[in-house]
């Protein structure tokens, strides 16, 4: 008899089986709405195949326990108990966080149940019966009861059963906090995650992928790259994702506020990814129907653009501006793109063009969107199409080489060694003026709004302003200048001299108000970070030997400041710069980084003249540089190419490939270019 | 005249007593306090429960001091995950309490602590697998493996290499 009993609860399915033990359906069993409550109120507490265990206890006191809990509990008839739980907003049978309208709840654990049944099941009948008594008496207890027997229970418990609570309740309590938040809250939490976390948090469950998929996630993921770029990833945002990205705020705060799973997770997993195009195109209501129905054909057109991009194999952000313009993507496709660039650079992954076509020395360069402009002294400039490796144009005029150039989108300017300076339109291939000026060589230009500057083997710097067709020299070098840099918001320009100095120079009093002191060699080029570089104190080297003098009739306050001597009253007052930028005049860029022929390059502190970092590596003579927030690419005598961290100096790659010296190089959002007296040209294109 | 203290009901019918500059580290319980001027009774919180009350006590008591949030969403640019050792310490409680302090720190508008629940389920989450994830928080991967493949797929650019 009794054996038979066993084997009818060995095969019962294991569902009842968890009810049985608990002698009712046990706190795991989900109650997903009012209405299966109200069921389980009809439901017999002591399931048939269980009478015969706790027919005789039971009865006595478990029924009786049962009786007066559970009908109060569950007695929705009765007006006077209906009215309590409108107050209670459920009912008190559960712990709060178990109410069927919360979303938390602990989900049935089968494995564990089976194994509890078969252990009890090991135990002597009249043992089973007690077990199960207890186990009944506390499963039907209110909240209240529920932690008094808990508290009775642990009060008896010895420390090695305490630990074992402790164990065991540690692994107990798990919780789904994503899925569980409310979704402001999940999307709050994600947002602290980096990339990598992210990306494997869309992989646990629909619910998580759901969130961490959303683009209120990585638009906030590609806000925080506006401000600064991130030093881990190491990439920007191109400007027209920059401008979606301000314009699409207001929209994406109000997403997140009215999120709603019903949206995202309506659809099959496919249409997920469709559905987060959503907050670009659809701000008021994802979970609309009919308003989603562009996305499908959005993320057809994605694809259809992906695979066009992969044909292509050096795609240049020209392309991309009409598309942009046109049609938004998820922002985790626009994060995704710029990223996969970060690590590309990082590890150095690249596809290589190589321009051919001049017949000496490449001496300048400079590339945008798809064009890309080289000077040679072969005395010609070629224009190139960066997209094909096609040359487009070759500008002839120049009786000698061509040492320096800078196009924009109406012209191009050329410095030479026949020591004109030349105006030409780049499209047509026409010189549309001519200007002489200098007695020696133009080896450096570079112009910024309406100031042109000009460097001569003259040792002068001529600046032209194009407004009020006035000109003027900055002497004071006393060697050839190699390069110059205007900054029209300070008014102020840098310059490089074969002297072994870098100047600084105000433009509104044509002197010079800084020179900096370090280079053992010729400085080739000098060129300023962007404003929003920033290099952290710690980060510097102790370098006391480079302190960098000012000329002319500057205050004692501010060459104290050079001195590092900070005389706190006075320097308070004052800017660095001189009385001249005291009174809100913006400041020049703070930061500059220089290469000369002593083969180092340098990153200095323009307001102090400080040299904060030395970077060591060439071999020989550095003769190219060029700089973001992100890097310093060098090219040198040595041939070889460096990619630079300006804030640990670390050298993080080095290129080679050209058979002659590096002259030139231009440095862009993913790719850089280098010229060489190889007359060759190479692309190292980042982009994937 | 403004009363120094305060006392609050939790959902559990416990009442707790505290400073009043202590309680309106709460935006909800200050503003309230504005609308409704002085009051002498019990203000009922019904959301939370008396040890959760008492753990986010305990954590405006040790914050009172703090500059007042600035609101605004500046904490776009600071995504750092570091919580300071004294809330590091605090917030080392089981994962139950962790989500009724998160809730609570939300329906009571105190954004710091808000922050560092976050932060701490956050640093849960960080640099783990999404088994791992599963694990740590009890999810069932309601995904066919097929999908599951597809997803991995999805998000193999992430992968620092």
């Amino acid at each position: 008899m009794e054996n038979a009993r066993r084997e009818d609860d060995m095969i019962i399915p294991s569902q009842s089986s968890l009810q049985s033990i608990f002698g009712g359906p046990a706190e795991v069993v989900d109650y997903s709405n009012d209405a299966d409550s109200d069921n389980y109120q009809h439901e017999p507490h002591s399931p048939p195949d269980l009478k015969a265990t706790s027919a005789t206890l039971g009865d006595q006191s478990v029924a009786p326990f049962l009786a007066r809990h559970v009908p109060e509990q569950y007695g929705a008839l009765g007006p006077q108990n209906k009215g309590l739980m409108e107050l209670s907003g459920a009912d008190s049978r559960y712990c709060y966080r178990h109410r069927p309208d919360r979303k938390c709840r602990r989900q049935a654990d089968e494995p564990t149940m089976d194994k509890l049944q078969r252990e009890l099941e090991t135990l002597p009948q009249s043992d089973q019966q007690g077990i199960a008594h207890v186990w009944s008496l506390f499963s039907a207890a209110p909240a209240k009861h529920r932690k008094l027997l808990l508290q009775g229970i642990m009060a008896q418990c010895c420390f090695p059963q305490l630990s074992f609570i402790s164990a065991t309740v540690r692994d107990l309590i798990r919780i789904d906090f994503i899925a569980a938040l409310p979704p402001e809250i999940s999307f709050k939490i994600l947002c602290y995650l980096d990339t990598t976390s992210l990306c494997k948090a869309a992989q646990v469950s629909r619910r998580w992928r759901a969130l961490a998929d959303d683009d209120v996630v990585w638009h906030r993921m590609c806000e925080q790259h506006i401000h600064r770029k991130c030093k881990k990833c190491g990439w920007g945002l191109p400007l027209l994702d920059r401008k979606r990205l301000r314009e699409s705020k207001r929209e994406i705060e109000l997403r997140a506020t009215n999120w709603d799973i019903s949206g995202p997770s309506a659809g099959t997993p496919d249409t997920c990814n469709a559905d987060t195009d959503a907050a670009a195109v659809v701000p008021a209501n994802p979970a609309n129907p009919a308003k989603r129905k562009p996305d499908s054909s959005e993320e057809q057109f994605t694809l259809v653009k992906r695979h066009c991009s992969s044909l292509a194999p050096a795609p240049g952000l020209g392309n991309d501006d009409a598309y942009f313009k046109t049609r938004y993507r998820p922002w985790k496709e626009v994060y995704k793109d710029r990223f996969k660039v970060g690590t590309n650079w990082k590890y150095g992954r690249c596809s290589i063009k190589v321009f051919k076509g001049h017949t000496n020395g490449v001496m300048c360069l400079q590339f945008e969107d798809n064009i890309l402009a080289t000077g040679s002294y072969d005395a010609t400039i070629k224009i190139w199409d960066t997209e094909t490796g096609q040359e487009l144009r070759t500008l002839r005029g120049h009786e000698s080489g061509i040492r320096c150039l800078q196009f924009d989108d109406t012209k191009l300017i050329s410095g030479s060694m026949d020591r004109t300076v030349k105006v030409w339109n780049w499209r047509t291939g026409e010189c549309i003026s001519t200007y002489t000026g200098h007695r020696g060589g133009i080896i450096g230009l570079h112009f910024d709004a309406t100031i042109l500057a000009s460097a001569s083997v003259d040792k002068t710097v001529k600046i032209w302003n194009f407004e009020d067709k006035s000109t003027c020299l900055l002497r004071g070098h006393t060697d050839w200048v190699n390069a110059v840099r205007v900054d029209s918001t300070s008014r102020t320009v840098f310059s490089a001299s074969d002297d072994c100095t870098v100047r600084l120079w105000d433009l509104d009093s044509k002197t010079c108000i800084r020179t900096f002191h370090g280079h053992v060699g010729q400085v080739q080029q000098v060129i300023p970070l962007p404003r929003e570089f920033e290099f952290e104190e710690h980060d510097a080297e102790c370098e006391n030997d480079n302190v960098s003098t000012i000329s002319g009739d500057i205050e004692p306050a501010s060459l104290q400041a050079t001195l590092g001597l900070e005389s706190n009253s006075v320097m308070s007052q004052s800017s660095p710069f001189g009385p001249a930028f005291a009174d809100g005049r913006p400041a020049p860029p703070r930061y500059i980084v220089t290469s000369a022929l002593d083969s180092t390059i340098r990153l200095w502190e323009t307001s102090t003249g400080r040299c904060l970092r030395t970077f060591f590596g060439h071999l020989e003579g550095v003769w190219a540089l060029a700089a973001d927030t992100l890097r310093i690419v060098s090219g040198a005598e040595d041939r070889m190419v460096k990619i630079w961290d300006p804030r640990t100096g670390k050298c993080e790659r080095t290129f080679t490939g050209h058979s002659g010296p590096v002259t030139c190089m231009g440095l862009g959002d993913s790719r850089f270019a280098t010229g060489s007296e190889d007359c060759e040209v190479r692309m190292y294109s980042f982009q994937s | 005249m403004s009363a120094t203290m305060l006392t609050f009901e939790s959902n559990d019918g416990v009442q707790i007593t505290i400073a009043r500059d202590v309680a309106e580290r709460s935006v909800l319980i200050k503003n309230m306090l504005e609308d409704l001027g002085d009051t002498v009774e019990a203000i009922p919180i019904p959301n939370v429960n008396e040890a959760v009350l008492r753990k986010v006590i305990e954590w405006c008591e040790h914050h009172k001091g703090d500059p007042p949030s600035t609101g605004d969403d500046d904490d776009s640019r600071r995504k750092t995950t570091d919580i300071d050792e004294w809330d590091q310490k605090f917030m080392q409680v089981d994962q139950e309490m962790l989500f009724e302090i998160i809730l609570a720190a939300n329906y009571l508008d105190i954004k710091g602590l808000l922050d560092v629940g976050c932060k701490t389920v956050a640093n849960m989450i960080k640099g783990k697998s999404p088994e791992e994830i599963r694990k740590t928080f009890n999810i069932q991967n309601d995904f066919t493996p097929e999908e599951e493949d597809q997803i991995r797929r999805e998000n193999e650019w992430a992968e620092d290499r």
